[in-house]
């Protein structure tokens, strides 16, 4: 690079003063600089902004070039001419920062890191690169943003970018002060710090105050800064106040027409709440127009698969199955769906405004589109105001997920966002959603893990004021898991201390926008600090044994485990039941509970089998293959009941099994629970099995039972159209026709 | 519609004799070198499964079972020979090879203890068998290596794999004897599964297993039945495959073998297989139906020959 070259580049990011008034409207003779043509950008100069940048594009030296590529959207060109600076100035730290903020802005944030860092090789003490590294970070939710973006401010207090950037990382840990405090820090160092005015604005309106003031202030200076109302928009959602956000969305991109990401977000968010044709002319318009990120394309290629999915409407319950699926799970959700309504709609004294929509995806990786974008883990399902994504049965593995449990969950969002008009911070709707899991069926829920166990051992659990942090911005790898479960831990203990209305008026504390702490003060009327160590306490009645012990509990199983696979019955039934004791909630794989059901087959103990996998069950077990040795033993030792139930449960964990639906509709007819034959029966034929005869034949014979003869029929010759000679049916066939002659 | 119709007489045709009353099967069973002692067990188990379906089957069926150190080139070749020997024309040869194979671009090997033997050496010994209708299922990883050499007119060959290069281990196996103990493989309920049936049995509950535990699948079943095509994974009229082995009975789980070959029921069996006949013209007509007539006619035709099927079965 030439040493004209570097001082322009020391320009850009150090002069301040340029007169945009005297270079708006210039033709460009002279030389122009990079941040002269930022600055007309800035105030939304466009056209002469574009020249500006257009000048630089025929420059001699490859990183003006570079610059006047991309300021005129070549961005192609300007990653060349940026490779041809790096190379011409190995040493040159600054143009590696620029070219990784070029890879930044096209969604290429591997390279974008691999830039910064190569810039701090070549300047450890680079503001600008710790900037860029905390862009980075801030995109997925990591919590080093905030540790890049401490390290930009500390060596150069003057970067205002930085302090802007704090204060929207504040903001997302809804640190509303601080936040506050960072944007008037960046205020205070340029006067123009546009996104400080967005996060002021954004601060009032998450509080529910009129922003104009600070978005009057961004017009005056850039009429067209898009950008500010996108930032606004993004905090909005964030706080899952999606239509708020969509408007904030829609006044950027009529501020700034071209601001795609802004578009791809309106897109994306439209979809979320369920509409499919705007996103779709969105997210086409963001595509045809170079704006490919990872979610505009994701987005259009779900959007497209959505002709695989079929959608049920019955009054308040919008269900979309994928095609292949839709006739199994329909019937289940369904039924689900309507038993959560009528149970919330008492619980929290309120019916919803309008339908709610479930999502329901056999791909994870669609339901993965659903969700991008958004921190935490979304792993499951995920609530957009009255819709809901989540992953279908089919989705996981058998046993990973209980999906009822999921739905319970989410439709849980649906109330408390609906009841808060979104004025909720996420630990509580979180907290809230899993205690109601448990609340349905105290076998339902998951138990705490081995990470929550060392995590309250570690003494990591946050101070309830902080929890929402937990769940943003985690800084370590399972501290979402962890902040799922202390929230719903609270939730436990504020309804077994001050009972279930408390919760209740909780939601409406936060409905009013009181802060967590004013709520904790109002409502349990005692100071946070106090609540944590309250809950603490109660909390180490509950789990204390199992923390406490928890090393020796991990040498125990290891070693039932051991003993099981060398087949010592006896040693892996005494240790087993010390593991089981120092920890019961543990009932993921290699639990105790299956080794000594094992064990007890093995020794010829059925009784004592089923007692262990009883046990399990109760306790929250679900691995499908253990539930489904227990019905079978129930039936051996004559407890079709039980069997029929055990069975029962299974459909709400993995119901994609057309063995369970025979086996359990059989079971069902045997006790002439016709209702729950029929559906059982409707459902392997949903399957469509290798056997059709047999499935519609027991179809025909459940109606017939049920006292439905002409479905019955309809189903009989079903089955003989599969095999004619099918004797069984050919008997219920001539039966339904001889009763139909009085015979 | 074509296909269905072709497949459904051809699967009615079976039930009703296309073993004569003389012939008798032969099965053999083969448990390769397991290697590791979870697949020895394994491969001894699925084998012994089948011996006792097998025998259970038919009390005139020959079974041969070889598993453990029994299951050598040597003592297959004896068996193989033997059979070679013994088997009419009329008679039906069945082998079934659980294990591992290799491939190495040219020769598929079935991995046995001690030599391996290749699928040239298993063709020619199976050639020497003078069993007109034969049936190869190899369950082995790497088995579509094999189908080359296999394959022959009058010889279903049924592989795990689509090609030698798909070398995990496979599940396929499993499947095959659970559709030989499931009735529900059955699914024209004749009382018999047909080869036909029990592929098809087996390669969906295979693709069930790698779906339900999200792993891709690493075997793709593929059968041919003309000893002259490529094996495919879905046998119809318009490939042309799958007709030898719709006829194909690979065991019998019922009573039907008894009233065919009762003379004094002939007039009633012709005249069950004219209703049946009809039933199948019915459905091939389906399309052309309204959805009334074809329910009216198609159940009075099923009530005519469940009335037939009941005086057969006084």
């Amino acid at each position: 690079m030439t040493s004209r070259g570097t001082r322009r580049l020391a320009r850009i990011f150090f002069n301040a003063a340029v007169c945009v008034a005297c270079l708006a409207g210039a033709s460009f003779g002279w030389s122009a600089t990079p941040d002269d043509c930022h600055a007309l950008r800035k105030h939304g100069h466009r056209l002469e902004a574009e020249k500006c940048y257009e000048s630089l594009t025929a420059s001699r030296d490859p990183y003006l070039r570079a610059e006047g590529f991309w300021g005129t959207e070549q961005y192609q060109e300007a990653n060349n001419q940026f490779r041809i600076a790096a190379d011409e100035s190995p040493k040159n730290a600054m143009i590696r920062v620029r070219w990784g903020r070029l890879m930044h802005e096209r969604f290429n944030n591997t390279e974008a890191d691999n830039l910064f860092n190569e810039a701090l090789q070549r300047d450890p003490k680079n503001a600008q690169a710790y900037y860029g590294l905390a862009l980075v970070s801030a995109d997925g939710f990591d919590s080093k943003a905030i540790e890049y973006t401490s390290k930009a401010i500390e060596l150069d207090a003057k970067l205002y970018e930085a302090h802007e950037l704090m204060a929207s990382l504040l903001l997302e840990d809804s640190d509303d002060a601080k936040a506050f405090a960072e944007a008037d820090a960046a205020l205070k160092i340029s006067p123009e710090a546009l996104d400080a005015m967005a996060i002021h604005a954004a601060i009032e309106l998450l509080a529910d105050r009129s922003p104009d003031a600070w978005l009057e202030k961004i017009r005056q200076i850039n009429p067209t800064y898009g950008e500010g109302y996108a930032l606004v928009a993004d905090h909005l959602v964030l706080n899952r106040r999606y239509e708020d956000g969509l408007a904030y969305y829609r006044k950027a991109i009529e501020a700034d027409p071209k601001l795609w990401s802004a578009r791809a977000q309106l897109g994306i968010n439209l979809m979320r709440i369920g509409q499919e044709d705007e996103p779709r002319k969105q997210l086409e318009m963001c595509y045809e127009n170079g704006y490919r990120n990872e979610e505009t394309v994701n987005s259009l290629r779900l959007l497209d698969s959505y002709k695989n999915f079929v959608t049920f409407k019955d009054g308040e319950i919008i269900l979309k199955f994928n095609k292949k699926e839709a006739d199994l799970l329909h019937p289940y959700f369904e039924e689900e769906m309507k038993r959560i309504i009528a149970t919330y709609d008492k619980k929290y004294k309120m019916t919803l405004p309008a339908p709610v929509q479930v999502e329901v995806y056999p791909d994870h990786e669609d339901f993965a589109v659903r969700t991008m974008g958004m921190p935490g883990l979304g792993a499951l399902g995920v609530t957009f105001g009255e819709v809901i994504a989540m992953d279908s049965p089919s989705g996981r593995p058998p046993g990973e997920f209980h999906w009822a449990s999921t739905l319970w969950h989410e439709m849980s969002h649906v109330y408390i966002l609906t009841a808060t008009n979104f004025r909720v911070p996420r630990w509580f709707t979180e907290g809230l959603a899993v205690h109601e899991e448990t609340e349905v069926s105290p076998e339902w829920g998951d138990r705490i893990t081995p990470d929550v166990v060392a995590a309250i051992r570690d003494k990591k659990l946050l101070p309830v004021a902080e929890l929402d942090r937990g769940f943003i911005r985690p800084e370590y790898p399972n501290q979402v898991i962890v902040s799922y479960y202390q929230a719903g831990r609270i939730c436990d203990y504020i309804k077994e201390r001050w009972g279930a209305d408390k919760l209740l008026d909780m939601v409406h504390s936060y409905a009013a926008h009181k802060t967590t702490p004013d709520v904790i003060r109002a409502d349990l009327g005692m100071a946070p600090e106090d609540f944590d160590k309250q809950f603490l306490d109660w909390l180490d009645k509950d789990v204390g044994k199992t923390v406490s012990n928890f090393d020796e509990w991990r040498t125990k199983l290891k070693d039932v485990a051991a003993q099981a696979k060398n087949k010592n019955y006896d040693v892996v039934l005494k240790e087993g039941e010390e593991a089981r004791s120092l920890y019961p909630d543990y009932v993921y794989p290699a639990n105790p509970y299956e080794f000594m059901a094992q064990a007890d087959i093995a020794k010829g103990d059925k009784p004592a089998a089923v007692a262990i996998l009883t046990a399990y069950e109760k306790i929250g077990g679900h691995n499908p293959p253990a539930l489904k040795q227990l019905a079978s033993l129930e039936e051996e030792l004559g407890k079709p009941a039980d069997a029929a139930a055990t069975l029962e449960r299974l459909n709400y964990v993995y119901p994609v099994d057309e063995e369970l639906h025979r086996h359990l509709g059989d079971l069902w007819f045997a006790q002439n629970n016709f209702r729950g034959a029929i559906r059982e029966y409707n459902a392997v034929i949903a399957m469509s099995p290798i056997d059709k005869a047999s499935a519609q034949f027991n179809l025909a014979r459940a109606y017939l039972a049920a006292g439905q003869k002409d479905k019955a029929e309809d189903h009989v010759l079903a089955s003989l159209e599969a095999a004619p000679d099918f004797r069984p049916a050919q008997k219920l066939l001539l039966q339904l026709k001889d009763s139909n002659e009085g015979k | 519609m074509r296909t269905a119709l072709l497949f459904v007489c051809c699967a009615a045709c079976a039930g009703l004799g296309a073993r004569s009353a003389l012939a008798a099967p032969y099965y053999v069973t083969v448990a390769g070198l397991g290697g590791e002692p979870d697949y020895e067990q394994r491969f001894t188990a699925l084998a012994k499964d089948l011996d006792k379906i097998f025998k259970a089957a038919s009390s005139d069926a020959h079974v041969y079972t070889l598993t453990g150190g029994d299951s050598t080139k040597a003592h297959l070749t004896d068996t193989l020979s033997q059979i070679a020997r013994e088997a009419k024309p009329e008679d039906e040869f069945i082998l079934i090879m659980i294990g591992h194979g290799s491939y190495d671009g040219e020769v598929y090997k079935f991995n046995l203890p001690g030599p391996d033997i290749s699928g040239e050496d298993l063709a020619i010994l199976c050639d020497r068998i003078p069993a007109k209708r034969q049936l190869i299922v190899n369950t082995t990883s790497a088995s579509g290596g094999s189908i080359g050499a296999l394959q022959k007119a009058g010889r279903i060959v049924i592989a795990a794999t689509k090609t030698g290069t798909e070398k995990n281990a496979t599940v396929f196996a499993r499947y095959w004897v659970d559709a030989l103990r499931d009735g529900s493989a059955d699914v024209d309920k004749n009382e018999a599964i047909s080869a036909l049936e029990a592929f098809q049995f087996a390669d969906r509950k295979t693709a069930e297993f790698y779906a339900s535990q999200k792993r891709l699948a690493t075997e793709h079943a593929v059968i041919e039945d003309t000893g002259k095509k490529e094996a495919v994974r879905t046998t119809s009229a318009e490939n042309g495959e799958g007709s030898l082995a719709a006829s194909f009975v690979l065991l019998r789980i019922g009573a039907a073998q008894k009233a065919a070959n009762d003379p004094a029921k002939r007039a009633m069996l012709d005249k069950k297989e004219e209703i049946e006949r009809k039933i199948d013209l019915l459905k091939y007509q389906k399309a052309a139906m309204s959805a009334d007539d074809y329910k009216k006619q198609l159940s009075d035709a099923l009530l005519e020959l469940a009335r037939v099927q009941e005086e057969l079965d006084k």
